[in-house]
């Protein structure tokens, strides 16, 4: 019986494994290699060096400044995500004319191409007739008016937000997916018990998401580690590198500086820091239904 | 009861009649009706204003997509994006759609997308299935292998991959896309099925097993269709990236006939010249096909609790 | 109820199955495999704009006629090509012939014995009779051999728009630093902001710096500091700056140039919000597309002379063709290379892209006066360079536009931008 379970766990794991180590696996330790070495790409020979790139990031100021970056942005943008998004999905729950096509309206984020979007939030954070400034300055805030994506000290929240934006429709998504399996006689039980919408949100329905928060959080905590796409768009990490995230550093290093062995350097060090903290979210998740079961 | 009429089968995996396209009035209707106040319609009031809000702000962008697209260069360079006033124009559309690889490119990302979200759904669910339910030995590790592909950026693994596909001659085609979607997406799908694998109550499976069936019976006829919110919703999200992406196509094609068409739209900026009108226009045609697949997907998966869930 | 699932779960099986095959076993036909067969020849270039796409389809039509090949016309999108070019090199299967930016990029791949040599075919093909020296020296020479066939240029020049400058009594263009300086001084009286600048995407900053420092040290200390051999430290890299810092304590700049790209500077510019932009020619073609008319909605004058009796280079950035070293049919490279350095297909690109012709015999009659002018001073000019990124090697652009960028943020801090751009200077030029 035991056996019997192990023997089709093989099975269902074969082809998967397949797949996933001929585009995944295989190259990402071909570039793991290349952090030992000094190939720059373009050239033919790859020198190997060792752990040099390795010592050499720990003096690099930039690598640090995209590694707080990094951090900060992470800690944002999960957070902001998960809630927008829960609330997001809860509140459209509720709709109940047209409810399609208003729900495809808030997925519209994801659906777009991103190098279009990315153009329309540049325009929303224009200095002189973008939208954002000419709204504060109809509403009488006009000091609050920023050069948003060029003034140092704002650009890194303005792209943030831009970020939060598309991931709170992928946060949505999921929880309207993990809202289908609430079940309602439970909330409907609940409320015949004379429990109100917060006690019934509280006990009932979040609890019932558990499997979707864990998606949500693990999936907005790894795409913010590696967040790239949209950052790219906007600043390519700019004004001078003030808003670079780790991924950026490691493709401007692969890409523009040709310093490929470096580059996957830091891509490994990426790869293990998402690797420890997806790790510990996993332990702590596990603990917590073990807790709960 | 009208609203219990949408209620989604829970994980027991109970039939219910789901007619969830159908309007309902929500409050004031059904037996419930007598025990809803002012208050409750007040607050619903409320809170549908507020998402009313929210939602224009939060769709602004999409608004400036779609703005632009009917907007020509000279009237954006003259008047800026956000005048409402100005000339609009369906031309960027006409041009988008005239330009003669338009369909072409629209083919190619179907058939790059179609497999690839196929592939990496159902290697996805099988992983998600093996370390959910049947739990061999290290299953947290089987977990952790399979979704730290997400970890790796993908930039870092475009030479390497050029090279295998380079060596066997599949450079140039639609199967390199097909192939490294599939296969990178199966950490996502891994990552998602095995959490909602989790919340199915073991009992389900132990029953098929007395009831004689063999495990991919009980996966495909117990387990899947029990998943199926979650199915639908990540195979939405499987297609939403497998389509919107450009950095695959642009390296491991060359060739104008296996081009897709988010690699058309990065075409139409030039070095030195700006297409907002024609590229918004071409973003929003090449969205249609998702907006497709999430409005024919979401009645799977949301089915939509009702209106009483989380308001009153 | 097992049954009926399983029956609904195997039709769904079954679709996936088609859903998987059907694209594949297409997919499979479409693929013809590589170009060796000695009629294809491979292009891939970074014309990929509706502009580029006009021009190539003329002139890929033309080449086909000429060569009798099959012409694989491959067009990417520019920031997209830097990319995909790298990643081909890398991986073993570049195109046969393929569009680089002359200079330290170019200089680059050609130490990577990337790009075959070009001079039995300059010679074959007698280049030299069409092509002028000043921009083959510059453009085609790495290491003594040539290697890039120059296809079009642009020349960077101070555009602006003629009404508002005869608003504020500027009817004669300036010829020198202080005469810039004092029509400066009355457009800011007349309430116009002398200079539009877009540099988010940090590139068109850097012009200032190129001619300021061109104009004040001169075309050959340039040449040493972009090669590593002079410091950013330099009392001459020092002036250029602390002159452009001026322009910007003088309020001469729009607020936050980072914070909008170079086309907004222009339509300030024709907006007459602004007097004077410095860019390349390109930027007429994005007037001629918003129908901005030549010479009366804007003109162009070149970088006034700023210390007397340094040679007046001409800048600007050449794009040209390199012939790859893994080509495998030379031959059939060579017909297309010829075929793109005629007067036919130099006519066509520079026409459709508002760029200027590398071939002498190319006929640009039909473009405006402006165009012309541009034309005429290249040709009058001592010599001609390349812009900062195209100018100094990738290692060293990269920090360097940043710093640029930095400055135009703050210019007060010019010191520590300059410190430490020596030291990314002092990394990029020790590797190699």
């Amino acid at each position: 019986m035991s056996t019997r379970r192990i023997g089709w766990a093989t099975v269902f794991l074969a082809v998967p494994l397949i797949a996933y180590v001929a585009a995944v696996v295989g190259p990402g330790l071909y570039s793991f290699y290349y952090s030992l070495t000094d190939w720059n790409a373009v050239g033919g020979t790859a020198t190997f060096i060792g752990l040099k790139h390795y010592r050499d990031m720990a003096g690099d100021e930039h690598f640090w400044l995209a590694l707080k970056n990094t951090a900060i942005w992470t800690a944002v943008a999960v957070v902001v995500p998960t809630v927008v998004g829960l609330a997001l999905a809860l509140g459209l729950a509720q709709v109940q004319r047209m409810q399609r096509l208003i729900k495809s309206l808030f997925f519209l984020p994801l659906a777009l191409s991103l190098v279009v979007v990315g153009q329309v939030w540049f325009w929303i954070f224009r200095p002189e007739d973008g939208l954002l400034n000419l709204v504060l300055g109809h509403v009488g805030l006009g000091s609050w008016q920023h050069s948003w994506l060029s003034d140092p000290s704002v650009a890194f929240w303005s792209v943030l937000v831009a970020w939060c934006w598309q991931q709170v429709a992928l946060a949505m998504v999921v929880f309207l997916a993990g809202l289908t399996g609430v079940q309602q006689e439970l909330v409907e039980a609940c409320k015949v018990d004379g429990a109100n919408a917060r006690q019934r949100l509280w006990h009932v329905i979040i609890p019932a998401l558990r499997p979707a928060f864990a998606v949500v959080v693990s999936l907005s905590m790894i795409n913010a580690l590696k967040s790239f796409d949209i950052v790219y768009v906007m600043t390519e990490g700019g004004p001078f590198r003030k808003t670079e995230t780790l991924a950026l550093l490691v493709y401007r290093t692969a890409f523009k500086t040709y310093d490929f062995g470096y580059a996957s350097a830091v891509s490994v060090v990426l790869f293990l820091i998402t690797l420890v903290t997806i790790g510990l979210f996993f332990a702590w998740t596990n603990r917590e239904d073990h807790q709960n079961a | 009861m009208p609203e219990t009429a949408v209620l989604t089968r829970g994980p027991a995996g109970e039939e219910s009649s789901a007619d969830e396209g159908r309007h309902h009035d929500g409050a004031g209707r059904g037996g419930r009706a007598g025990r809803r106040g002012r208050g409750e319609r007040s607050g619903r009031a409320f809170a549908i204003v507020l998402l009313l809000i929210f939602g224009i702000g939060f769709l602004t962008p999409v608004i400036g997509v779609v703005l632009t697209s009917f907007k020509s260069n000279p009237e954006i360079a003259a008047h800026g994006l956000w005048t409402p006033s100005g000339d609009l124009t369906t031309d960027n559309y006409l041009k988008a759609w005239s330009d003669g690889n338009a369909r072409t490119y629209l083919l190619n990302s179907f058939l790059v997308t179609v497999p690839a979200t196929v592939i990496s759904v159902v290697l996805g669910s099988l992983v998600g299935y093996v370390v959910a339910k049947l739990r061999p030995k290290g299953s947290g590790l089987i977990t952790l292998f399979f979704v730290a592909g997400l970890f790796v950026p993908p930039q870092i693994l475009l030479i390497p991959l050029f090279k295998l596909f380079n060596v066997n001659g599949l450079y140039d085609t639609l199967w390199p896309m097909i192939i490294v979607h599939g296969g990178y997406g199966i950490s996502l799908c891994t990552l998602v099925m095995r959490n909602f694998f989790r919340s199915v109550p073991d009992e389900l499976r132990e029953a098929g097993l007395i009831d004689g069936a063999g495990e991919p019976r009980i996966l495909a006829s117990v387990i899947l269709p029990v998943a199926r919110p979650a199915l639908a919703a990540l195979a939405t999200l499987q297609f939403t990236f497998i389509w919107n992406d450009f950095l695959y196509p642009l390296v491991f094609t060359r060739s104008d006939e296996v081009r897709t068409v988010m690699v058309g739209i990065l075409s139409l900026q030039g070095q030195f010249s700006v297409a907002y009108g024609t590229q918004a226009a071409m973003a929003v045609l090449a969205s249609l096909p998702t907006m497709a697949v999430f409005i024919a997907f979401q009645k799977h998966f949301i089915a939509g609790i009702t209106s009483g869930a989380v308001k009153g | 109820m097992i049954h009926e699932s399983t029956r609904r779960w195997s039709r769904v099986a079954g679709f996936a199955a088609l859903a998987v095959f059907a694209p594949l076993a297409l997919a499979g036909c479409g693929s013809g495999g590589g170009g060796a067969d000695g009629k294809t020849v491979s292009m891939a270039h970074y014309f990929s704009d509706a502009l580029g796409a006009k021009a190539f389809k003329s002139i890929t039509t033309l080449c086909t006629q000429q060569t009798g090949r099959t012409i694989k016309n491959s067009p990417i999108q520019h920031e997209a090509f830097k990319d995909s070019i790298l990643v081909q090199l890398a991986g073993g299967n570049p195109p046969d012939v393929y569009s680089y930016w002359a200079g330290a990029k170019t200089q680059y791949l050609v130490d990577q014995k990337r790009m075959a040599p070009l001079d039995d075919f300059w010679a074959k093909n007698d280049l030299d009779k069409s092509i002028p020296q000043s921009l083959s020296k510059a453009s085609a020479e790495y290491n003594g051999q040539k290697y890039l066939l120059p296809f079009d240029y642009h020349y960077v020049g101070v555009f602006y728009n003629p009404k508002v400058m005869a608003k504020a009594g500027v009817t004669t263009m300036p010829k020198t630093w202080d005469e810039l300086m004092a029509a400066a001084a009355k457009l800011k009286a007349a309430g116009i902001t002398p200079f539009a600048l877009g540099s988010k995407n940090q590139w068109p900053a850097q012009f200032w710096f190129d001619y300021l420092l061109l104009r004040t040290a001169g075309p050959d200390y340039r040449q040493k500091l972009m090669a590593g051999q002079a410091k950013y430290t330099d009392p001459q890299v020092k002036t250029a700056f602390s002159m452009w810092k001026e322009l910007f304590d003088k309020g001469y700049f729009n607020k936050s140039p980072n914070g909008i790209d170079w086309p907004d500077a222009a339509d300030m510019v024709s907006k007459g919000q602004a007097a004077m932009t410095l860019n390349g020619t390109w930027v007429t073609g994005y007037w001629d597309d918003n129908k901005v008319p030549a010479v009366q909605g804007y003109d162009m004058f070149p970088f006034p002379e700023v210390t007397p009796g340094v040679p007046q280079a001409a800048l600007g950035p050449v794009d040209g063709w390199a012939l790859s070293t893994a080509a495998p049919n030379k031959a059939a490279a060579d017909d297309l290379l010829k075929c793109l350095s005629g007067p036919e297909a130099q006519r066509d690109m520079a026409l459709a892209q508002g760029a200027l012709a590398p071939n002498k015999n190319a006929d640009l009659t039909s473009q405006n006066e402006v165009m012309h002018k541009a034309a005429k001073e290249v040709q009058t000019a001592s010599t001609f360079v390349f812009n900062y990124d195209l100018a100094t090697p990738p290692e060293m652009s990269e920090p360097g536009l940043n710093m640029i960028q930095k400055f135009v943020d703050d210019p007060s801090k010019l010191d520590g931008d300059l410190q430490e751009a020596q030291s990314a200077a002092d990394g990029a030029f020790k590797k190699n």
